[in-house]
């Protein structure tokens, strides 16, 4: 794969091109701040733009801004977003389009070579990534109804939808076969009220907005 | 939204200053003494102000021609001022917040050479304490001559009887006047004179300090310079604390770009090293070892960083950050956040954050809740924070808790921290904090970094 890499951190950046190296991906560019990113992203066509949440000038969330910028201007980008904290309100910025193609992870994860190929795999397919400690922290306090309707099958199973698993995906790391998935699927979907949705992208967005709202 | 009843929140806040005279829970009669007394030690320190600061300011005047005028004039004001302090005291003794205003005492510069003497004449407050140094002479003889002769009139009408005989046989007193000729009739009406006087002497004496305090008051209460000080007190409390704020969050950006950087980097480098050995199951276990502490340690700096200054506060504001601690929480939390502005000064926003967090992890540990409310909104002069638990209630602002701690950071910001728990509950903790004209703040410190 073509990787865009937007990272202002020298020390991270040279880390994350060793490591993307190793799995086999090739970085075209590496850039330091927001704009560069964009410009880079309509000029290259990459596959994938990994990049950093924090950078200059105002070190907030110029990377997140500068992510959702470059996908309205070049559709069909995707992004994976990196960031040394997670919280659901950046979650919830990133997924706001609704298109899928997009993953935030926490900078720990990629050091793990298997979880940070498979996320890029899952973004470059269309596929939507979330953080398991965002999602955990969303998951876990939720003890109310109808939250609490949920068996701990399908409290896994929601935490892995959460997160941003196909089907197949949940199936595998469950030890399940796929059938009983969707079974587990349709039960959580219509316990908690929401309403069916095929498109993985479109589900994450609809389990993560019902977990940070309360009723 | 709830609604915390105003009363409650006033609780922590200081006593206020009455008006007119302080009600004074030592009983009418040492108050009368008290005030008598003051009322008769006034007037030889009014005599001995007047004669002075006339016979300074005219020797002062009179020979301003000569410029030796300046230095007398500065010595009267001087004199003026002095005096002032003693009438200060003096006062204070009936009406304590008088003597209080003494205590605002503003450095002066040194002044070298002659320019020394000028210094008196640039203060307003030492002009009036001199011009209450004239004008309370006329006011001092009228509540002393007024003072004294009311105590006379009540002792000796109601003690007529012990000291009658004294009198000469043909005194013709009230009585005669009125027409009563008898001894007796003349006892009932001086007596009754006497009664009346003693009845009345308690207001009297009342009215005749309030008039003298209320000069006092007026003139020495000193409340220009007050008010300057208080205002620049006000300034240099919220800098304290917006110094304090700022560099927590300079703490949290340098723990960031250093050592949980750094981390991260020896993370994916272990990573990368543990992938590379092969066959050599001691060397991966240390690296599996090194890896797990590696991940630890920095779960324990973003926890710290979340302690210090979170990075969703700064970032984000008050709403996403609370939404990330109702998210943590483990007792539900019901959020409603209704700001103006999505932004509040950092010092307001990174108060009430912390306020809300220490409530919610008491409410987490010892309140045995099954939900939990937290409200924020504000209004045209302050932002209020409340948080509501059905737990067993217990809680207290006791010296050395999370949320005493707390009560004096919002007091420093001239904010209110209320805690109403009774026991069986519910508990709630309301905080309030002034908020001025509606401006937007951005998250302080990025902006400014050199990097």
């Amino acid at each position: 794969m073509r990787v865009v890499l937007a990272e202002d951190s020298v020390l991270l950046r040279e880390g994350l091109v060793r490591l993307l190296a190793e799995a086999g991906h090739q970085v075209v560019r590496a850039v330091g701040n927001g704009s560069d990113l964009v410009a880079a992203v309509d000029e290259l066509r990459p596959d994938v733009a990994v990049v950093d949440v924090r950078m200059p000038p105002t070190f907030t969330d110029e990377g997140l801004r500068a992510v959702v910028e470059a996908r309205r201007l070049v559709p069909g980008t995707a992004a994976l977003v990196l960031s040394q904290y997670v919280e659901a309100s950046y979650a919830a910025d990133l997924l706001a389009d609704g298109r899928g193609g997009v993953g935030y992870l926490l900078k720990d994860r990629v050091a793990d070579l298997d979880a940070l190929v498979d996320a890029l795999d899952r973004v470059r397919a269309g596929g939507t990534v979330l953080d398991p400690e965002v999602v955990a922290a969303l998951v876990a306090r939720r003890q109310d109804a109808p939250t609490a309707a949920l068996t701990p099958r399908e409290r896994d199973v929601l935490g892995l939808m959460a997160e941003g698993r196909s089907n197949t995906a949940i199936a595998r790391e469950l030890v399940v076969s796929a059938g009983a998935v969707e079974k587990h699927v349709s039960s959580v979907f219509a316990k908690l009220g929401l309403a069916p949705s095929s498109d993985d992208s479109r589900r994450v967005l609809a389990v993560l907005t019902h977990l940070q709202h309360a009723t | 939204m709830a609604s915390v009843p105003t009363q409650t929140l006033r609780r922590v806040a200081g006593r206020p200053v009455p008006p007119g005279l302080p009600v004074d829970r030592t009983g009418l009669v040492h108050r009368l003494f008290t005030r008598t007394g003051y009322l008769l030690a006034a007037f030889p320190l009014a005599v001995l102000s007047f004669s002075l600061l006339v016979a300074g300011l005219s020797a002062g005047i009179s020979s301003l021609t000569a410029l030796v005028g300046i230095p007398i004039l500065a010595g009267t004001l001087l004199t003026g001022r002095g005096l002032a302090t003693v009438q200060r005291s003096l006062a204070g003794r009936v009406a304590p917040d008088v003597a209080e205003s003494a205590l605002v005492a503003s450095p002066t510069p040194a002044t070298a050479g002659w320019r020394r003497f000028l210094v008196p004449f640039r203060s307003p407050q030492t002009w009036l304490d001199t011009l209450h140094g004239l004008v309370v002479f006329p006011v001092a003889t009228f509540t002393f001559s007024v003072v004294v002769s009311w105590w006379a009139a009540a002792l000796s009408g109601l003690l007529y009887p012990l000291w009658s005989w004294a009198l000469p046989a043909d005194n013709r007193g009230l009585a005669w006047v009125l027409g009563f000729r008898a001894p007796w009739q003349d006892t009932v009406t001086t007596m009754a004179l006497g009664l009346v006087g003693a009845v009345t002497l308690v207001p009297v004496v009342a009215g005749l300090t309030r008039v003298q305090v209320g000069l006092a008051r007026l003139l020495l209460a000193n409340p220009v310079q007050l008010r300057r000080r208080v205002a620049a007190l006000e300034a240099s409390n919220r800098a304290v604390v917006d110094a304090e704020v700022d560099s927590l969050r300079r703490l949290e950006r340098d723990l960031h770009d250093g050592p949980q950087q750094r981390l991260v980097r020896l993370q994916m480098d272990l990573g990368s090293a543990r992938r590379r050995v092969t066959g050599d199951p001691e060397t991966e276990r240390l690296l599996a070892g090194a890896l797990a502490q590696t991940k630890d340690a920095l779960a324990e700096l973003r926890a710290l960083s979340r302690g210090i200054a979170p990075p969703v506060l700064t970032d984000r504001g008050l709403q996403a950050a609370l939404g990330s601690l109702a998210a943590r929480s483990t007792v539900p939390v019901d959020l409603s956040v209704d700001l103006r502005e999505r932004r509040l000064p950092a010092r307001t926003e990174t108060a009430l954050y912390f306020v809300v967090a220490e409530a919610l992890t008491n409410v987490a540990k010892h309140s045995g809740a099954t939900r939990c409310d937290v409200d924020v909104w504000d209004d045209a002069t302050s932002v209020h924070a409340v948080v509501t638990d059905d737990g067993i209630g217990g809680a207290a602002l006791a010296k050395g808790t999370g949320l005493a701690g707390l009560s004096d950071r919002l007091v420093g910001l001239d904010g209110v921290l209320d805690v109403t728990s009774p026991p069986g509950g519910p508990t709630q903790v309301a905080a309030a904090l002034p908020v001025g004209p509606v401006a937007p703040v951005g998250p302080l410190g990025p902006v400014e970094r050199a990097r």
